[in-house]
Protein backbone atom coordinates (compact mmCIF):
# COMPACT_ATOMS: atom_id res chain seq x y z
CA UNK A 1 0.00 0.00 0.00
CA UNK A 2 1.32 2.95 -0.92
CA UNK A 3 0.47 6.37 0.62
CA UNK A 4 1.48 9.48 -1.44
CA UNK A 5 3.36 12.37 -0.22
CA UNK A 6 1.13 14.31 2.24
CA UNK A 7 1.47 17.68 3.63
CA UNK A 8 -1.44 19.56 5.01
CA UNK A 9 -1.13 23.35 3.67
CA UNK A 10 -2.27 25.40 6.55
CA UNK A 11 -2.42 29.17 6.34
CA UNK A 12 1.10 30.27 7.68
CA UNK A 13 -0.61 33.32 9.15
CA UNK A 14 -2.18 31.28 11.79
CA UNK A 15 0.01 28.72 12.21
CA UNK A 16 -1.36 25.78 13.94
CA UNK A 17 -1.12 27.26 17.60
CA UNK A 18 -0.92 30.23 18.13
CA UNK A 19 2.35 31.85 20.25
CA UNK A 20 0.02 33.82 22.93
CA UNK A 21 -2.24 30.49 23.33
CA UNK A 22 0.88 28.55 23.57
CA UNK A 23 2.62 30.76 25.96
CA UNK A 24 -0.57 31.10 28.15
CA UNK A 25 -0.76 27.93 28.03
CA UNK A 26 2.59 27.35 29.32
CA UNK A 27 2.41 29.65 31.98
CA UNK A 28 -1.12 28.08 33.39
CA UNK A 29 1.23 24.65 33.48
CA UNK A 30 4.20 26.14 35.01
CA UNK A 31 1.85 27.40 37.65
CA UNK A 32 0.04 24.62 38.09
CA UNK A 33 3.27 22.32 38.08
CA UNK A 34 4.68 24.89 41.03
CA UNK A 35 1.55 23.74 43.08
CA UNK A 36 1.93 20.32 42.42
CA UNK A 37 5.98 19.67 43.34
CA UNK A 38 6.53 18.55 47.03
CA UNK A 39 6.56 21.23 49.33
CA UNK A 40 4.96 22.26 52.41
CA UNK A 41 1.18 23.06 50.89
CA UNK A 42 -1.83 20.98 51.47
CA UNK A 43 -2.59 17.83 49.29
CA UNK A 44 -5.82 19.60 48.19
CA UNK A 45 -3.34 22.30 46.87
CA UNK A 46 -1.02 20.17 45.29
CA UNK A 47 -4.08 18.36 43.89
CA UNK A 48 -5.10 21.65 41.96
CA UNK A 49 -1.78 22.12 41.16
CA UNK A 50 -2.06 18.88 38.95
CA UNK A 51 -5.66 19.38 38.19
CA UNK A 52 -4.49 22.72 36.24
CA UNK A 53 -1.54 20.89 34.63
CA UNK A 54 -3.86 18.27 32.74
CA UNK A 55 -6.42 20.96 31.93
CA UNK A 56 -3.59 23.05 30.01
CA UNK A 57 -2.48 19.95 28.15
CA UNK A 58 -6.06 19.08 27.22
CA UNK A 59 -6.50 22.56 26.07
CA UNK A 60 -3.35 22.15 23.96
CA UNK A 61 -4.28 18.72 22.47
CA UNK A 62 -7.62 19.77 21.68
CA UNK A 63 -6.39 22.76 19.63
CA UNK A 64 -4.07 20.47 17.89
CA UNK A 65 -6.44 17.83 17.11
CA UNK A 66 -8.95 21.09 15.62
CA UNK A 67 -6.57 21.60 13.21
CA UNK A 68 -5.57 18.88 12.06
CA UNK A 69 -9.15 17.88 10.78
CA UNK A 70 -10.26 14.40 10.18
CA UNK A 71 -8.17 12.64 12.77
CA UNK A 72 -7.32 8.91 11.57
CA UNK A 73 -7.84 5.53 13.73
CA UNK A 74 -4.10 5.53 14.30
CA UNK A 75 -4.28 8.93 16.31
CA UNK A 76 -5.89 7.69 19.00
CA UNK A 77 -2.67 5.37 19.84
CA UNK A 78 -0.87 8.44 19.36
CA UNK A 79 -3.01 10.37 21.83
CA UNK A 80 -3.20 7.66 24.44
CA UNK A 81 0.91 7.09 24.46
CA UNK A 82 1.67 11.00 24.62
CA UNK A 83 -1.08 11.53 27.17
CA UNK A 84 0.68 8.52 29.45
CA UNK A 85 4.31 9.57 28.74
CA UNK A 86 3.61 13.38 30.04
CA UNK A 87 1.62 12.61 32.52
CA UNK A 88 3.74 10.10 34.21
CA UNK A 89 7.02 12.18 33.41
CA UNK A 90 5.13 14.89 35.35
CA UNK A 91 4.85 12.24 38.31
CA UNK A 92 8.36 11.55 38.51
CA UNK A 93 9.35 14.78 39.10
CA UNK A 94 6.23 15.92 41.59
CA UNK A 95 5.90 12.51 43.50
CA UNK A 96 7.06 12.64 47.56
CA UNK A 97 8.93 9.24 47.38
CA UNK A 98 11.42 8.03 45.30
CA UNK A 99 10.43 4.49 44.54
CA UNK A 100 7.21 5.99 43.35
CA UNK A 101 9.11 8.42 40.99
CA UNK A 102 11.68 5.02 39.77
CA UNK A 103 7.77 3.14 38.66
CA UNK A 104 6.27 6.39 37.28
CA UNK A 105 9.46 6.76 35.13
CA UNK A 106 9.43 3.28 34.11
CA UNK A 107 5.52 3.87 32.69
CA UNK A 108 7.12 6.67 30.93
CA UNK A 109 9.75 4.44 28.98
CA UNK A 110 6.65 2.24 28.22
CA UNK A 111 4.41 4.47 26.93
CA UNK A 112 7.78 6.42 24.84
CA UNK A 113 8.10 2.78 23.45
CA UNK A 114 4.78 3.19 22.13
CA UNK A 115 5.20 6.16 20.37
CA UNK A 116 8.60 4.36 18.81
CA UNK A 117 5.99 1.82 17.49
CA UNK A 118 4.10 4.10 16.15
CA UNK A 119 7.06 5.41 14.18
CA UNK A 120 8.19 2.44 12.72
CA UNK A 121 10.96 1.74 15.40
CA UNK A 122 10.07 -1.14 16.51
CA UNK A 123 13.22 -2.81 17.46
CA UNK A 124 13.94 0.85 19.45
CA UNK A 125 11.11 -0.17 21.70
CA UNK A 126 11.94 -3.53 22.61
CA UNK A 127 15.21 -2.17 23.28
CA UNK A 128 14.32 0.60 25.13
CA UNK A 129 11.81 -1.34 27.22
CA UNK A 130 14.50 -4.55 27.67
CA UNK A 131 17.24 -2.21 28.60
CA UNK A 132 15.90 1.21 30.06
CA UNK A 133 13.01 -0.57 31.90
CA UNK A 134 14.32 -3.81 32.46
CA UNK A 135 18.17 -3.13 33.27
CA UNK A 136 18.79 0.81 34.72
CA UNK A 137 15.39 0.93 35.94
CA UNK A 138 15.62 -1.89 38.26
CA UNK A 139 19.17 -0.78 39.35
CA UNK A 140 17.44 3.00 40.33
CA UNK A 141 15.58 1.01 42.50
CA UNK A 142 18.23 -1.28 43.81
CA UNK A 143 19.98 1.69 44.57
CA UNK A 144 16.94 3.38 46.32
CA UNK A 145 16.17 0.44 48.77
CA UNK A 146 19.73 0.13 49.13
CA UNK A 147 20.22 4.07 50.21
CA UNK A 148 17.30 3.99 52.36
CA UNK A 149 16.87 6.10 55.48
CA UNK A 150 16.84 4.79 58.92
CA UNK A 151 13.67 5.76 61.34
CA UNK A 152 15.03 7.97 63.25
CA UNK A 153 16.71 10.92 61.23
CA UNK A 154 17.00 13.77 64.09
CA UNK A 155 15.39 15.57 66.32
CA UNK A 156 13.04 17.51 64.16
CA UNK A 157 9.64 17.47 64.97
CA UNK A 158 9.23 16.31 61.80
CA UNK A 159 11.16 13.27 62.04
CA UNK A 160 9.24 13.09 65.77
CA UNK A 161 5.66 12.65 64.15
CA UNK A 162 6.33 10.53 61.24
CA UNK A 163 7.76 8.26 64.02
CA UNK A 164 4.61 8.53 65.94
CA UNK A 165 2.30 8.11 62.87
CA UNK A 166 4.44 4.79 61.68
CA UNK A 167 4.23 3.12 65.02
CA UNK A 168 0.62 3.40 65.49
CA UNK A 169 -2.19 1.84 63.58
CA UNK A 170 -2.92 4.13 60.94
CA UNK A 171 -5.84 3.29 58.56
CA UNK A 172 -4.37 4.44 55.13
CA UNK A 173 -1.50 1.47 54.95
CA UNK A 174 1.50 3.54 56.09
CA UNK A 175 2.47 0.72 58.50
CA UNK A 176 3.81 -2.45 56.91
CA UNK A 177 5.95 -0.54 54.74
CA UNK A 178 9.42 -0.31 55.19
CA UNK A 179 11.45 2.34 56.46
CA UNK A 180 10.80 4.39 53.28
CA UNK A 181 7.39 5.46 54.61
CA UNK A 182 9.15 7.79 56.35
CA UNK A 183 9.81 10.70 54.14
CA UNK A 184 13.31 12.23 54.98
CA UNK A 185 12.78 15.25 55.90
CA UNK A 186 15.38 17.66 53.58
CA UNK A 187 13.25 16.41 50.16
CA UNK A 188 9.99 17.50 51.68
CA UNK A 189 10.30 20.84 50.16
CA UNK A 190 11.24 21.49 46.33
CA UNK A 191 14.29 23.53 45.45
CA UNK A 192 12.55 27.14 44.46
CA UNK A 193 9.72 25.76 42.56
CA UNK A 194 8.58 28.73 40.80
CA UNK A 195 11.87 29.56 39.17
CA UNK A 196 12.11 26.48 38.14
CA UNK A 197 9.22 26.16 36.93
CA UNK A 198 9.61 29.72 35.20
CA UNK A 199 12.56 28.38 33.40
CA UNK A 200 11.30 24.84 32.35
CA UNK A 201 7.96 26.21 31.08
CA UNK A 202 10.02 28.93 29.60
CA UNK A 203 11.98 26.21 27.81
CA UNK A 204 8.93 24.61 26.73
CA UNK A 205 7.15 27.12 25.44
CA UNK A 206 9.82 28.39 22.89
CA UNK A 207 10.13 24.96 22.20
CA UNK A 208 6.59 24.68 21.01
CA UNK A 209 6.25 27.79 19.85
CA UNK A 210 9.07 26.84 17.22
CA UNK A 211 7.43 23.51 16.79
CA UNK A 212 3.54 25.12 15.99
CA UNK A 213 4.39 28.25 14.60
CA UNK A 214 7.50 28.62 13.08
CA UNK A 215 8.00 25.08 11.32
CA UNK A 216 5.30 25.98 8.56
CA UNK A 217 2.60 23.58 8.25
CA UNK A 218 2.05 19.82 9.98
CA UNK A 219 4.92 17.96 8.15
CA UNK A 220 4.05 14.32 7.27
CA UNK A 221 6.30 11.88 6.26
CA UNK A 222 5.90 9.76 3.25
CA UNK A 223 3.86 6.24 3.72
CA UNK A 224 6.22 4.67 0.64
CA UNK A 225 7.84 2.23 2.27
CA UNK A 226 7.18 -0.42 4.71
CA UNK A 227 9.56 0.42 7.18
CA UNK A 228 13.10 -0.02 7.63
CA UNK A 229 13.49 -3.75 9.54
CA UNK A 230 15.97 -5.00 12.20
CA UNK A 231 18.72 -6.45 9.48
CA UNK A 232 18.46 -3.09 7.88
CA UNK A 233 19.48 -1.27 11.13
CA UNK A 234 21.88 -4.25 12.19
CA UNK A 235 23.44 -3.50 8.05
CA UNK A 236 23.48 0.44 8.62
CA UNK A 237 25.18 0.13 12.28
CA UNK A 238 27.86 -2.01 11.28
CA UNK A 239 28.62 -0.73 7.43
CA UNK A 240 28.40 3.16 8.11
CA UNK A 241 28.64 3.60 12.05
CA UNK A 242 31.41 1.41 12.56
CA UNK A 243 33.53 3.74 14.34
CA UNK A 244 30.80 4.70 16.54
CA UNK A 245 29.96 1.61 17.37
CA UNK A 246 33.33 0.70 18.71
CA UNK A 247 33.26 3.64 20.35
CA UNK A 248 30.16 2.74 22.42
CA UNK A 249 32.00 -0.78 23.13
CA UNK A 250 34.75 1.37 24.77
CA UNK A 251 32.37 3.50 26.25
CA UNK A 252 30.27 0.44 28.43
CA UNK A 253 33.75 -1.15 29.44
CA UNK A 254 34.69 2.24 30.56
CA UNK A 255 31.72 2.44 32.94
CA UNK A 256 32.15 -1.51 34.03
CA UNK A 257 35.57 -0.61 34.85
CA UNK A 258 34.66 2.53 36.70
CA UNK A 259 31.59 1.53 38.54
CA UNK A 260 33.57 -1.68 39.72
CA UNK A 261 36.19 0.71 41.38
CA UNK A 262 33.77 2.96 42.50
CA UNK A 263 31.46 0.34 44.49
CA UNK A 264 34.22 -0.99 46.15
CA UNK A 265 33.67 -1.81 50.33
CA UNK A 266 36.94 -1.46 52.00
CA UNK A 267 37.83 1.63 53.37
CA UNK A 268 41.96 2.07 53.67
CA UNK A 269 43.42 -0.20 55.76
CA UNK A 270 44.35 1.33 59.64
CA UNK A 271 47.58 2.40 58.73
CA UNK A 272 46.29 5.23 57.12
CA UNK A 273 43.72 6.38 59.45
CA UNK A 274 45.85 7.22 62.99
CA UNK A 275 42.29 6.93 64.76
CA UNK A 276 41.69 3.51 64.15
CA UNK A 277 45.39 2.19 64.84
CA UNK A 278 44.99 4.25 67.77
CA UNK A 279 42.11 2.96 68.55
CA UNK A 280 43.38 -0.83 69.56
CA UNK A 281 41.46 -2.40 66.71
CA UNK A 282 43.25 -5.12 65.10
CA UNK A 283 44.62 -4.37 61.45
CA UNK A 284 42.95 -6.19 58.85
CA UNK A 285 45.09 -8.32 56.95
CA UNK A 286 44.60 -8.64 53.16
CA UNK A 287 41.93 -11.17 51.99
CA UNK A 288 41.09 -12.55 48.97
CA UNK A 289 37.81 -10.09 48.52
CA UNK A 290 38.16 -8.31 45.25
CA UNK A 291 36.41 -5.53 46.48
CA UNK A 292 39.15 -4.51 48.86
CA UNK A 293 41.31 -3.34 46.35
CA UNK A 294 43.42 -0.66 48.33
CA UNK A 295 43.64 2.68 46.63
CA UNK A 296 45.94 5.05 47.47
CA UNK A 297 46.40 8.54 48.15
CA UNK A 298 42.11 8.69 49.63
CA UNK A 299 43.08 9.93 53.08
CA UNK A 300 40.31 10.88 54.72
CA UNK A 301 40.26 11.61 57.98
CA UNK A 302 36.04 12.20 58.99
CA UNK A 303 35.71 8.89 57.23
CA UNK A 304 33.62 6.64 59.71
CA UNK A 305 34.19 2.72 59.38
CA UNK A 306 30.45 1.26 58.77
CA UNK A 307 29.63 -1.96 59.95
CA UNK A 308 29.28 -4.70 58.17
CA UNK A 309 25.63 -5.09 56.47
CA UNK B 1 -1.00 3.79 7.19
CA UNK B 2 -1.72 6.92 9.87
CA UNK B 3 -1.20 9.95 9.31
CA UNK B 4 2.48 10.63 10.57
CA UNK B 5 2.84 14.12 12.16
CA UNK B 6 5.84 15.04 13.13
CA UNK B 7 5.59 18.28 15.03
CA UNK B 8 3.20 16.47 17.71
CA UNK B 9 6.15 13.83 18.19
CA UNK B 10 8.47 16.89 18.23
CA UNK B 11 6.08 18.65 20.85
CA UNK B 12 5.66 15.22 22.93
CA UNK B 13 9.60 15.27 23.13
CA UNK B 14 9.88 18.32 24.17
CA UNK B 15 7.46 18.23 26.63
CA UNK B 16 8.83 15.33 28.42
CA UNK B 17 12.42 16.97 27.86
CA UNK B 18 11.13 20.30 29.46
CA UNK B 19 9.53 18.47 32.64
CA UNK B 20 12.83 16.32 33.16
CA UNK B 21 14.83 19.43 33.44
CA UNK B 22 12.20 21.13 35.49
CA UNK B 23 12.61 18.37 37.83
CA UNK B 24 16.30 18.35 38.17
CA UNK B 25 16.51 21.74 38.98
CA UNK B 26 13.59 21.30 41.94
CA UNK B 27 14.05 18.28 43.27
CA UNK B 28 17.12 17.06 46.22
CA UNK B 29 16.86 13.64 46.34
CA UNK B 30 20.20 12.42 44.35
CA UNK B 31 18.36 9.48 42.66
CA UNK B 32 15.30 11.57 41.70
CA UNK B 33 18.16 13.65 40.14
CA UNK B 34 19.22 11.46 37.84
CA UNK B 35 15.73 9.95 37.06
CA UNK B 36 15.03 13.35 35.68
CA UNK B 37 18.66 13.49 33.67
CA UNK B 38 16.84 9.97 32.61
CA UNK B 39 13.75 11.79 31.78
CA UNK B 40 16.07 14.14 29.60
CA UNK B 41 17.75 11.45 27.54
CA UNK B 42 14.00 9.85 27.07
CA UNK B 43 12.25 13.38 25.23
CA UNK B 44 15.54 13.48 22.93
CA UNK B 45 14.65 9.93 21.62
CA UNK B 46 11.45 10.31 20.78
CA UNK B 47 13.03 13.40 18.83
CA UNK B 48 15.50 11.52 17.56
CA UNK B 49 13.40 9.11 15.73
CA UNK B 50 10.51 10.89 14.84
CA UNK B 51 13.42 13.33 12.64
CA UNK B 52 14.43 9.74 11.61
CA UNK B 53 11.29 8.67 10.36
CA UNK B 54 10.79 11.71 9.02
CA UNK B 55 13.71 11.51 6.90
CA UNK B 56 12.81 7.88 6.13
CA UNK B 57 16.58 6.78 7.31
CA UNK B 58 18.18 5.10 10.14
CA UNK B 59 19.75 7.94 11.54
CA UNK B 60 17.75 8.21 13.89
CA UNK B 61 17.21 5.15 15.22
CA UNK B 62 21.15 4.22 15.54
CA UNK B 63 21.55 7.45 17.42
CA UNK B 64 19.36 6.21 19.56
CA UNK B 65 21.10 2.90 20.62
CA UNK B 66 24.05 4.73 21.23
CA UNK B 67 22.01 7.01 23.81
CA UNK B 68 20.86 4.01 25.09
CA UNK B 69 24.61 3.02 25.57
CA UNK B 70 25.33 6.43 27.34
CA UNK B 71 22.75 6.42 29.64
CA UNK B 72 23.78 2.86 30.90
CA UNK B 73 26.83 3.86 31.29
CA UNK B 74 25.93 7.21 32.80
CA UNK B 75 23.41 5.45 35.30
CA UNK B 76 25.56 2.91 36.59
CA UNK B 77 28.66 5.07 37.53
CA UNK B 78 26.19 8.13 38.72
CA UNK B 79 24.84 4.95 40.94
CA UNK B 80 27.70 3.86 41.94
CA UNK B 81 28.74 6.97 43.56
CA UNK B 82 25.44 7.88 44.68
CA UNK B 83 26.05 4.59 46.85
CA UNK B 84 29.60 6.08 47.92
CA UNK B 85 28.16 9.21 48.92
CA UNK B 86 25.15 7.88 50.95
CA UNK B 87 27.84 6.20 52.89
CA UNK B 88 29.63 9.27 53.72
CA UNK B 89 27.21 11.24 54.90
CA UNK B 90 24.42 8.62 55.58
CA UNK B 91 22.30 11.24 53.44
CA UNK B 92 20.74 11.45 49.70
CA UNK B 93 20.26 15.07 50.23
CA UNK B 94 21.67 17.10 47.31
CA UNK B 95 22.90 19.94 49.49
CA UNK B 96 25.01 17.49 51.92
CA UNK B 97 27.89 18.58 49.39
CA UNK B 98 27.10 22.17 49.20
CA UNK B 99 30.81 22.98 50.19
CA UNK B 100 31.76 21.51 47.06
CA UNK B 101 30.28 24.61 45.59
CA UNK B 102 32.92 27.05 44.21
Amino acid sequence: MSVCATTIALPLAAGVVPPLVVLVLCALAGIGTALWLPGPRERSLRRIGGVIVCVALLILAALVVRQAGVATAGDAYFWVFSAIAVFAALRVITHDRPVYSALYFVLTVVASAGLFVLMWAEFMAAALILIYAGAILVTYVFVIMLAQQAGSTGQTTDAIQSVARASCPCPDGITGQTTDAIQPDYDRNSRSPATACAVGFGLMAILLFVIFDRMGPLLSAKGGKTGATVSELATYLFSEQTVTFELAGVVLTLAVVGSIVIARRRLPPAAVLPERASAGTTPQGPDDNPHSIPVYGTENPTAKAYPER
Amino acid sequence: MTEMVLQRFLAVGSIIFAIGLLGFLTRRNLIVLFLCTELMFQGAAINFIAFGRFHENLHGQAFVIFLLVIAAAEASLALGLVVLLFRRRNTLDADAWKELKG
